[in-house]
């Protein structure tokens, strides 16, 4: 076949596929049509999954609302009311981050495993793998995203107005820390095949050590100008303050998204990179 | 890369072996085994398992191949090889045309959503685009006689009627190459026959199809040709019959030696291989 395409090439052994209705009548289309599938499919399992999380519950979707905004109220009356933090608006404060926040941790920890856990899929069909851990991103972005009308609310109540801004800053945002979850979720799911260890280092290292060294419960702000520097070079924390700023004072991101913006560029070329170099051993290894 | 096979190939291996790691085997993956194993853990670090040894096959378009052999013997390797699910160690696969593997009735069918919405993602996740798969729907639907149980979680299912659902996405999805693994005993007899015929209206519009199974009275019905793998090599081949008889010859003249001297060949066997 003449016009025969390629899908991967390997030093020792080679594979040619080529969908002769599809793929080599038109050169170009055999591709569309992959990237075509795999949208849908990425589409088809995050409504699936949203689906399923609520299915048979009373409160339902209401749920992706309650848990967030519960652990706010906890976390609000310990650290403004017990601890004093000092803080003006700290419930608003505190929400601005805590939301997006979630939307990241959530992700982690429920994509960690979505090869690991999907090996009985993965042995007998052969379809775009990488759409499991980022239907789970995608999955929680839009439980984020539809969490984003609550805090408006709590800020207009708060005296805040919704401000022209936003309607560029929250796509803005929204895309940033998406590229940057998924580019961490296609890395760790990989590895996870092979050290499952990964599973529980996520869930220590993101929900211990990286929640409390990024300013979600408490803003940039109070920390010691002295150590700055130091907590900006962790990529969530000029997200999170992004998306503060952006709701709290209108301010859309600049500069100070760069840590958050160079990491999301560079750890989706690794993430996808190692996807591409390990998803041939996956049906092997599980 | 371009390949070189006439138009009328659709699946050539060229020297094709597929190696399996032990190393990755459950059996040092926790650091106390490791460091309790070491010596050995670092002795067994990389012992292949060769499970295809330097095969080459062609299936011409529109053929149907029936491939036999023991337990562990390389078929279902070859199908995923060929499926694309899991890379060849070596050697080139060249594969002309749309290919939709039954490897398993119902993959990734979830029991808390209706019948219907599993075929559509079924459907899509074997290769169709969403938009496919929804005209496709009521032929699916239709095929599969659920009636109104497609609206039903498939919890509710029973297990002929999960893979009454399979079968009829696996065969709606139009593939050009089939390659099944052991799923046409599904469901009744009836439903049985159905899905018969309709592999054969499948082979009857030129689909090409591998077909992996232990059925051997079946398998000159659906095939063209037969080969037998053993010990990851293709050791015969044939028309479907001639394959069939020579196997089953063989495996009967292993059972009427006594034990001892069924040991004796396998030993003889392993050595030559």
């Amino acid at each position: 076949m003449s016009r025969a395409v390629s899908d991967r090439v390997r030093t020792e052994a080679d594979v040619i596929r080529c969908g002769a209705k599809t793929a080599c009548q038109d050169g170009g289309v055999g591709i569309n049509r992959q990237v075509r599938r795999s949208w849908d499919l990425l589409y088809l399992l995050t409504f699936r999954e949203l689906k399923l999380r609520y299915q048979d519950t009373i409160f339902g979707f209401l749920w992706s609302l309650i848990r967030p905004l519960l652990q706010g109220a906890v976390m609000f009356v310990v650290l403004r009311k017990f601890i004093r933090i000092n803080v003006e608006d700290y419930h608003l404060v505190l929400l601005a981050g805590l939301f997006p926040w979630t939307w990241f941790q959530t992700s982690l920890l429920l994509a960690v495993g979505s090869f690991a856990g999907n090996g009985a899929l993965i042995k007998k069909v052969y379809f775009p793998r990488f759409v499991l851990p980022l239907a789970t991103v995608l999955n929680n972005g839009v439980q984020y995203a539809l969490s984003i009308p609550v805090l408006v609310i709590l800020l207009v109540i708060g005296g805040y107005a919704p401000n022209w801004t936003w309607i560029i800053g929250i796509p803005y945002l929204l895309l940033v820390e998406a590229v940057l979850i998924m580019g961490i979720v296609l890395f760790i799911a990989s590895l996870d095949v092979y050290f499952r260890d990964l599973e529980h280092l996520t869930d220590v290292f993101v929900g211990l050590i990286w929640f409390y060294l990024t300013p979600v419960i408490y803003p940039l702000s109070i920390v010691p100008e002295k150590y700055h520097n130091w907590v900006l070079l962790n990529p969530m924390a000029s997200l999170i303050e992004g998306w503060r700023s952006l709701f709290l004072h209108n301010q859309l991101p600049g500069a100070e998204m760069a840590p958050a913006l160079i990491f999301a560029v560079a750890i989706a070329a690794l993430g996808s990179l190692s996807f591409n170099k390990m998803q041939g051993g996956f049906a092997d290894a599980l | 890369m371009r390949s070189e096979i006439g138009g009328d190939i659709a699946i050539q291996f060229e020297n094709v072996s597929k190696h399996y790691s032990l190393s990755l085997q459950k059996e040092a993956t926790d650091i106390k085994s490791m460091l309790l194993h070491l010596p050995r853990f670092l002795s067994n670090a990389r012992r292949p398992f060769v499970a295809l040894d330097q095969v080459n096959l062609r299936v011409r378009r529109g053929e149907s191949l029936g491939i036999i052999g023991p337990n562990g013997s390389g078929k279902s390797t070859t199908l995923r090889v060929m499926s694309g699910i899991t890379p060849p160690t070596s050697g080139k696969v060249t594969i002309n045309g749309r290919v939709s593997a039954m490897l398993e009735l119902g993959s990734g069918f979830h029991p808390q959503i209706t019948g219907r919405e599993n075929a559509i993602l079924n459907a899509v996740l074997l290769g169709l685009t969403l938009r496919e798969a929804r005209a496709i729907l009521p032929r699916i639907i239709e095929f599969s006689e659920l009636g109104d149980f497609i609206d039903q979680p498939m919890r509710t299912y029973s297990s002929g009627m999960f893979f009454r659902l399979g079968f009829s996405v696996a065969v709606h999805v139009d593939p050009e190459v089939l390659l099944i693994d052991e799923v046409l005993a599904v469901g009744d007899a009836q439903f049985q026959s159905k899905c018969m015929d309709h592999i054969h209206r499948l082979r009857a519009n030129g689909v090409t199809m591998v077909l992996v199974t232990h059925d051997m009275l079946n398998l000159p019905k659906f095939c063209d040709r037969g080969i037998l793998i053993e010990h990851g090599r293709i050791t015969d081949e044939g028309t479907p019959a001639q394959v069939v008889h020579n196997y089953l010859a063989r495996v009967e003249a292993l059972l009427a030696l006594r034990p001892a001297e069924q040991q004796e060949l396998k030993v003889a066997q392993v050595a030559t291989s």
